[in-house]
């Protein structure tokens, strides 16, 4: 992992302090809540309906053990318990005092951590493959490329304050596991054909009120002329995007507005403007990539005796390894995920005790590395499969060996309108209720991969529209209703969904998701997942079916 | 008349402000001044001829490149912040700097607060109306809140990359 | 009916106007008739306390079972607290939470002026 060096340290303290001194000054009413706002947004802090909501940066999603453990400190100090991870893969307190801010920054700071620029309108933390350095479809180790991008984008002088958010993925391997193209920029790790390391470059994904699938605006970046094409991407942006209307402020109406080709020239002339001096120099990348330099991983067999005898043993066990092992780069290795979606519980949230349990397992099993999933879940990347049952009972004991990765109940919610004052509705009681009509492993597990996804509000912080069932709330009436959407994917195979029909009030929306899965299981060929079936029925058979008894 | 803060020696400063700032519907008075874009497309060649000092203000959205040819003969490009959250004046401070090389004064005004300070120098700004009645010494602070920076920017501050030896 | 809510600065704890106080709970809030000028004096008052209160804004109420409670679903959840953990208002119990929590009928809307401005 990248340790920080004096100079990073040094930034995360005068951060923390200039915070500080803005929290005095907005309490002695030097500072209007209007100047106040986005200063606080820029360190991660909303005022929300019960409370402050500190959002902490996870930067690439990846965590050590002390950085967890401190979370789960804070959590039990400053909050009531629990921490909630999001789907920008930072991790957010909700009963947070703006008085105790300042000294939750510096507790944070005191393991390398920050809540910098985690909102406003400026570049918010980058994610990247959360299998990184474990996976052996990778190009090139993301993480690189994602940390000298922290470092770009922090406190950068000219691009502070942006039209609107701005959001960029590091997409590794072919499989997309950050969602790249529902992101301001994706960047996509390649190869050309001489071995020359580049990026595939997207722009203008964006889900909220008008979703876009990016486009592809550059089809190969050579790596080392990153920084000099981002910096000409956000100048183009700064400089044209709108800002008269929030709605229509990010990137991907520009991008739509100019069209990709026309975006493009207009990037690629600047860039020539520009030229190499804002590139990172190669020593400088390699001082980072020293950091990410590949762990000691153990000559083993590829067949574990005691990893088999386990699932001889427990079908818990065998299913847990069915659904949440995955394939490690190195023999007698593999990926262990941990699912934050128990039956019954919140999407994303996790209780103090178990993050400290999952810090004591990377700990004794995993090369101190964590990793946050942009689908609300936790990551061991190196675990041995001599050691995946020891692990997996630690888990169960801490309520953390739900074996439902990618199925139907492994749902992305946003917090909803029972925290989040933009909320029209509450998502995570939908995801719970869905859950619970799929509590059945066995049944679950016949379903195949599903990928729910609820958002309380047209902001799509629940990425809804990128769900094979995404479900958004909306007010009517001042009561909860709920539009659903079949099709849509964040993946490679990236789509945006489409409508299945009228608003459904909050009760009948568990009901109607199991219906759309008996369809499915009834029209399905092959292997087909959820989505492929959709894709190739169309809606129609849902529709009927969701619908009939309204008629 | 608002407080002027101006970099003497890369340090802030509080100074006279020798120009006046002309809206487009007063009379222009004797002295340096300071308009619009448009009126100075129209009336700058007479001004200029009088021998005075001008400088133009640019709106947020207008491009600096409207000045590309006039910039040796203007003494300030003033940028307008019309709420702070507006960072496209952050971009024209840079060209202005880093692509037209203009030696003269890049002066922020609108909507500048201390908060922006920082931000400011390193684009290029070397002089202020803070509008939140910040003074020398607070912009000082504000300017040097950060020990270090990631980026290369038109202030030529060496960055953190370069102090770590590579 | 109606009733004054804010969230206080310092701790962002959701507040109701009681006679010139913040109280904490909607049950101990006054309630002011939809005609009464009082209540928007009162939002007037509130509004010049930008260091003690953030955007204080008048609710609508109705009645469920012979008592007040807020008309729409977010403005209840406000005053009980979150409804998928009890780590709110309504951990404190009491009457007034019971009838807030059993409150139904007809909500709708109010108050809800750009909310991506509120965050």
């Amino acid at each position: 992992m990248y340790r920080y060096d004096q100079i990073d340290k040094d930034i995360l303290a005068d951060r923390s302090a200039e915070f500080r001194g803005q929290v005095a000054r907005r309490l002695a009413g030097e500072l209007s809540e209007d100047q106040f706002k986005p200063l606080r947004l820029r360190n991660g802090l909303y005022l929300q309906l019960h409370a402050y909501m500190l959002r902490v940066a996870i930067p690439y999603g990846s965590l050590n053990p002390t950085q967890l453990r401190k979370l789960a400190w804070i959590g039990r100090t400053y909050d009531k318990g629990y921490g909630h991870f999001t789907t920008r893969t930072n991790l957010q307190f909700h009963w947070i005092k703006l008085a105790d801010a300042p000294e939750i920054l510096d507790a944070l700071a005191s393991v390398d951590m920050h809540a910098i620029q985690t909102s406003g309108n400026c570049i918010r933390n980058v994610t990247a493959d959360p299998y990184a350095g474990a996976t052996a479809e990778e190009i090139d180790d993301p993480r690189v490329w994602a940390e000298a991008i922290r470092q770009w984008s922090t406190i950068h002088p000219e691009f502070n304050w942006l039209p609107r958010k701005f959001k960029i993925a590091v997409s590794a391997a072919a499989k997309d596991r950050t969602a790249a193209k529902t992101h301001d920029i994706g960047l996509n790790l390649k190869r050309a054909r001489d071995g020359v390391l580049g990026f595939e470059v997207m722009v203008g994904g964006g889900l909220g009120r008008l979703p876009h699938i990016a486009p592809t605006v550059r089809p190969f970046l050579p790596a080392q002329r990153l920084f000099s094409y981002l910096e000409a991407i956000l100048r183009v942006y700064n400089r044209h995007g709108r800002r008269d209307n929030i709605h229509k402020a990010r990137i991907k109406i520009l991008v739509a507005a100019l069209g990709a080709e026309e975006f493009a020239r207009q990037v690629e002339a600047e860039w020539e403007k520009i030229g190499t001096s804002a590139d990172l120099p190669d020593t400088e990348l390699a001082r980072i990539r020293g950091a990410f330099a590949p762990t000691a991983f153990e000559t083993l067999p590829a067949v574990s005796e005691a990893f088999e005898a386990a699932k001889a043993r427990s079908p818990a066990f065998a299913r847990f390894a069915r659904n949440n092992l995955k394939p490690h780069k190195v023999a007698g290795y593999a990926i262990v995920e941990i699912s934050l979606k128990a039956i019954g519980q919140t999407p994303g949230d996790a209780t103090a005790e178990q993050m400290e349990v999952v810090a004591d397992l990377a700990e004794r099993f995993g090369q101190d590395d964590i990793r946050v999933t942009h689908e609300q879940n936790l990551v061991l990347p190196h675990v041995k499969l001599d050691d995946a049952p020891a692990v997996w009972a630690a888990l169960a004991e801490a309520g953390l060996a739900t074996a439902n990765m990618n199925l139907v109940s492994d749902i992305i919610a946003c917090p909803g309108l029972d925290y989040c004052a933009l909320a029209n509705a509450r998502s995570i009681s939908v995801a719970q209720n869905i859950a619970a009509k799929f509590a059945d492993a066995e049944r679950a597990e016949r379903v195949g991969e599903l990928k729910i996804k609820i958002s309380g509000c047209i902001n799509a912080c629940g990425h809804h529209h990128v769900g094979h069932i995404g479900i958004l709330g909306v007010d009517k009436k001042g009561e909860e209703f709920y539009q659903l959407t079949l099709g849509g994917s964040a993946a490679e195979d990236a789509g945006v969904g489409q409508a299945l029909g009228p608003a459904l009030p909050y009760e009948r929306v568990a009901e109607a998701v199991d219906t759309l899965v008996d369809v499915y299981l009834r029209e399905r060929q092959g292997a087909e997942r959820f989505l492929d079936t959709f894709r190739r029925t169309g809606v129609a058979p849902f529709k009927e079916a969701v619908y009939a008894d309204v008629h | 008349m608002p407080t002027f803060i101006r970099l003497q020696a890369g340090a802030p400063a509080l100074a006279e402000d020798p120009f006046t700032a002309v809206g487009d519907d007063q009379t222009i008075p004797p002295g340096d001044v300071i308009i619009s874009l448009s009126r100075f497309q129209t009336e700058g060649e007479g001004l200029l001829s009088e021998g005075r000092q001008v400088g133009v203000r640019l709106e947020s959205h207008e491009d600096v490149e409207a000045l590309a040819y006039d910039l040796p003969r203007i003494a300030v490009v003033a940028l307008a912040f019309p709420k702070f959250g507006d960072g496209r004046a952050y971009t024209s401070a840079r060209l202005l700097r880093e692509r037209f090389h203009f030696k003269g004064e890049v002066r922020a005004v609108g909507d500048v607060l201390r908060e922006q300070a920082g931000y400011m120098v390193r684009c290029g700004f070397d002089a202020f109306e803070p509008a939140d009645g910040s003074t020398a010494q607070a912009w000082e602070r504000a300017t040097h809140r950060f020990r270090h920076v990631y980026q290369r920017a038109s202030d030529g501050r060496p960055v953190a990359f370069e102090g770590r030896g590579g | 009916m109606k009733a004054l809510t804010a969230n206080r600065l310092i701790d962002g704890e959701v507040v109701f106007w009681r006679n010139g106080q913040w109280v904490e709970q909607f049950g101990d809030a006054q309630l002011f008739n939809d005609d009464d000028p009082a209540g928007e004096a009162a939002e007037a008052h509130g509004k010049n306390q930008p260091t003690v209160v953030v955007e204080p804004y008048l609710i609508d109420l109705t009645q469920s079972q012979g008592l007040w409670a807020p008309v729409s679903y977010r403005e209840r959840i406000r005053a009980l607290g979150p409804t998928n953990l009890n780590h709110g208002k309504q951990a404190d119990g009491g009457a007034a939470i019971e009838a807030l929590q059993h409150a139904h009928g007809a909500a709708r809307s109010t108050g809800r002026v750009d909310l991506i401005k509120r965050k």
